[in-house]
């Protein structure tokens, strides 16, 4: 049975939406399925829009939105009557701010590195791609198997060091990858 | 009986609400157009209407008495309903009225002017043999006086300024340690505010619950109840939801506050409709605390209860009709709970709002009563209060009252404005409420704002306001949505989302 990751790729679609009381929530906004709120697929469709007005249906039940005001990346939404405030932010910029506020080299960093000597020959992401925990980055060679180096963290691809046909030794540093889960 | 022109001296839900009942008796209903409102929805319902062409620096029309009297006259009316709030329970209008031939829709003004004044309606409610709350009888000048006062009802007590009020000159005082202390206290800042120092002491109802009864006396000498409803509810002793009958009364208690009210308004020799208002202690004493001389706000959830028309019987009794029936035979029948749906933000300490309702709607339920004096597009200015609608469900028990109550919260959508809708949500759910325990202090000491976050809407307000990022600022919206019209076409979106 193929593993099915929550994510796709394409990181320009994961926004951080940051409460007025500091809850925040990460929002996947994928081409063609439910929107992934929270490491959760949400079954939640849109009814009906109009500008930025929504009628969501969700678990049967419809809900209203409205968009009361809008300042750069700062939203006032109305929703059943009740007024939230939201500042919106892609990955990036979220996490390049976080890396201003904090140490870069805090655990909000993973570096992954050669388990074992070997030949690089695959690597299936791209930097600046979301991956999910679990799935596969790269595939070392070594003793003539293919070893599938997989992803402990869900995050973004910050760096690769390698190219497919390099040789690595142990502990050779391969790719760095940005938590987005902290 | 004969047809009757009736000017209505009032605007919005109420003046809707009594041109149906001056309708469905055959009478003719007549309104004043302010230019303060002058497209409001009352207008459509009425058969007649009375352009009033204040002007700015007048009065608003329903507070100008003699403006009324006088637009009376010159359109041939017959009788003046006042509603309630405006010049509802001002004698001096309801004497200009009778003065000028008009049948005022409402109590002897005697009556009016008596209840006005709490120091005379207290007294006649002593006469009578009404229960008071405990206090000292007329101001106390001294600390000693204070001290045997208290000993006789007891902490905690409350001082209160005889000349004014607004908090200022006003103590609770929970022992006798403090007394002296705040007597002095309460003294100095009396008289600085109001030029005098004397106090009134009286026992300090803790947690207290607001019970009204609603009485009907025509002008024969016949007055019956029409049981009590609960206001408990308020903030800054504004009534937000009332229920009727209450829960904080067993059988037993409730006729017989039904029958020292009617007793009440026996002595006075009351007529038309009025409300005694009580105010209940944690030991359910009840105690007399005025009357109200005028049809009452909340005086659907008795009719609903009762299947009374308060106001055609306000009607009737103004043109000396006896009232057919007797205290047994007013049924109580199920349970009813009104929301009024004010204009104004739960989450901002209740701060009126104003501006334009983009559009408001109300779901469809059998047991829904619906009393609304605005519609899509009217603006809500300053001028007036910010009451929209009251919602009025009635059932077999309270428990389904609730029940239906909150459904009908959660399919009512206004836009536009932010309204009491979600607080009443909060209200209708909270365990004080389903028990029925909750005093008129409960917004000040149990409600806070963020209970009106419920974490399915925080989320798919995030949800929205991501998407309308997406929309503003993302390449890849670009890339797959279709511009229409500068709008983003919406099958994209959906594909998106699905």
């Amino acid at each position: 049975m193929a593993t099915r990751y929550i994510y796709k790729r394409d990181a320009s679609r994961l926004f951080i939406a940051l409460s007025e009381q500091g809850k925040k929530f990460k929002i996947y906004l994928p081409q063609d399925a439910y929107p992934i709120i929270n490491n959760e697929e949400k079954e939640i469709t849109i009814l009906e829009h109009k500008y930025d007005n929504f009628c969501f249906l969700w678990n049967g039940k419809k809900y209203f939105t409205h968009i009361k005001s809008k300042d750069q990346n700062k939203y006032r939404v109305i929703v059943n009557g009740v007024e939230f405030f939201f500042s919106i932010e892609s990955i990036s910029s979220y996490l390049r701010r976080r890396m201003l506020e904090e140490s870069s080299d805090s655990k909000k960093t993973v570096s992954i590195q050669a388990p074992i000597p070997g030949k690089i020959t695959n690597i299936f992401v791209a930097e600046g791609d979301l991956v999910n925990e679990g799935e596969p980055l790269f595939n070392l060679e070594a003793m003539k198997m293919q070893n599938e180096i997989t992803s402990p963290i869900t995050g973004i691809v910050k760096s690769i060091h390698v190219k497919v046909g390099d040789n690595v030794i142990k502990e050779q540093l391969i790719l760095e990858l940005s938590n987005i889960n902290e | 009986m004969e047809a009757k022109k009736i000017l209505i001296a009032n605007r919005g839900e109420i003046a809707l609400r009594i041109i149906r009942t001056i309708k469905k008796l055959g009478h003719v209903a007549v309104v004043f157009r302010s230019n303060r409102d002058k497209d409001a929805p009352y207008l459509e319902e009425a058969d007649e209407i009375i352009d009033a062409n204040e002007s700015l620096q007048d009065k608003v029309i329903f507070l100008d008495a003699d403006k009324i009297v006088e637009l009376a006259k010159t359109h041939n009316i017959d009788m003046i309903h006042p509603g309630y709030g405006f010049l509802s329970e001002n004698p001096d209008f309801a004497r200009k009225c009778i003065e000028a031939g008009l049948i005022f829709i409402g109590p002897h003004p005697d009556h009016i002017y008596q209840m006005g004044i709490k120091t005379i309606a207290k007294e006649i409610a002593e006469k009578v043999g009404l229960p008071l709350v405990p206090g000292s009888k007329g101001v106390v000048k001294t600390i000693d006086e204070a001290k045997k006062i208290a000993r006789k009802i007891g902490y905690p007590l409350l001082l209160k300024a005889a000349g004014g009020g607004g908090g200022r000159g006003m103590r609770v005082v929970e022992n006798a340690d403090q007394l002296e202390r705040y007597f002095n206290a309460a003294t100095l800042e009396a008289l600085n505010a109001f030029g005098n120092g004397d106090l009134f002491i009286e026992k300090y109802i803790e947690n207290p619950k607001h019970i009204e009864v609603q009485i009907l006396g025509d002008q024969h000498g016949n007055v019956v109840h029409l049981w009590e409803r609960e206001c408990s509810l308020q903030r800054k002793h504004q009534k937000l939801l009332e229920e009727a009958p209450s829960p904080s009364l067993t059988d037993r208690k409730r006729s017989s506050l039904g029958k020292l009210a009617v007793k009440f308004a026996k002595a006075l020799g009351y007529y038309s409709t009025g409300t005694i208002e009580f105010i209940m202690d944690e030991k359910k004493n009840l105690y007399f605390m005025e009357m109200n001389t005028r049809l009452q706000v909340e005086h659907p959830v008795t009719e609903e209860i009762t299947g009374l028309d308060l106001v055609e019987w306000q009607i009737r009794i103004a043109l000396g009709e006896k009232l057919p029936f007797k205290q047994k035979d007013i049924p109580l029948n199920g349970w009813a709970i009104e929301c009024r749906i004010n204009a104004e933000d739960p989450q901002n300490r209740f701060s009126p709002e104003t501006g334009f309702i983009e559009s408001i709607r109300f779901p469809y339920h059998p047991q829904l009563r619906i009393e609304s004096g605005v519609t899509d597009g009217t603006y809500i200015s300053t001028n007036f209060d910010s009451m929209l609608a009251k919602l009025i469900v009635h059932e077999k028990n309270r428990k389904k009252a609730i029940e239906s109550m909150l459904k009908v919260l959660e399919e009512t959508r206004i836009t536009g404005i932010k309204t009491l809708v979600p607080f009443f949500k909060v209200v209708l759910s909270h365990p004080d409420f389903v028990k029925g325990t909750y005093t008129t202090h409960w917004i000040e000491n149990v409600f806070q704002h963020e209970m009106l976050i419920r974490p399915e809407d925080e989320m798919i307000a995030a949800l929205a306001a991501s998407i309308a990022y997406a929309m503003e600022y993302l390449p890849i919206a670009g890339e797959n949505i279709h511009i229409q019209q500068d709008n983003i076409n919406f099958w994209v979106l959906n594909k998106r989302l699905r």
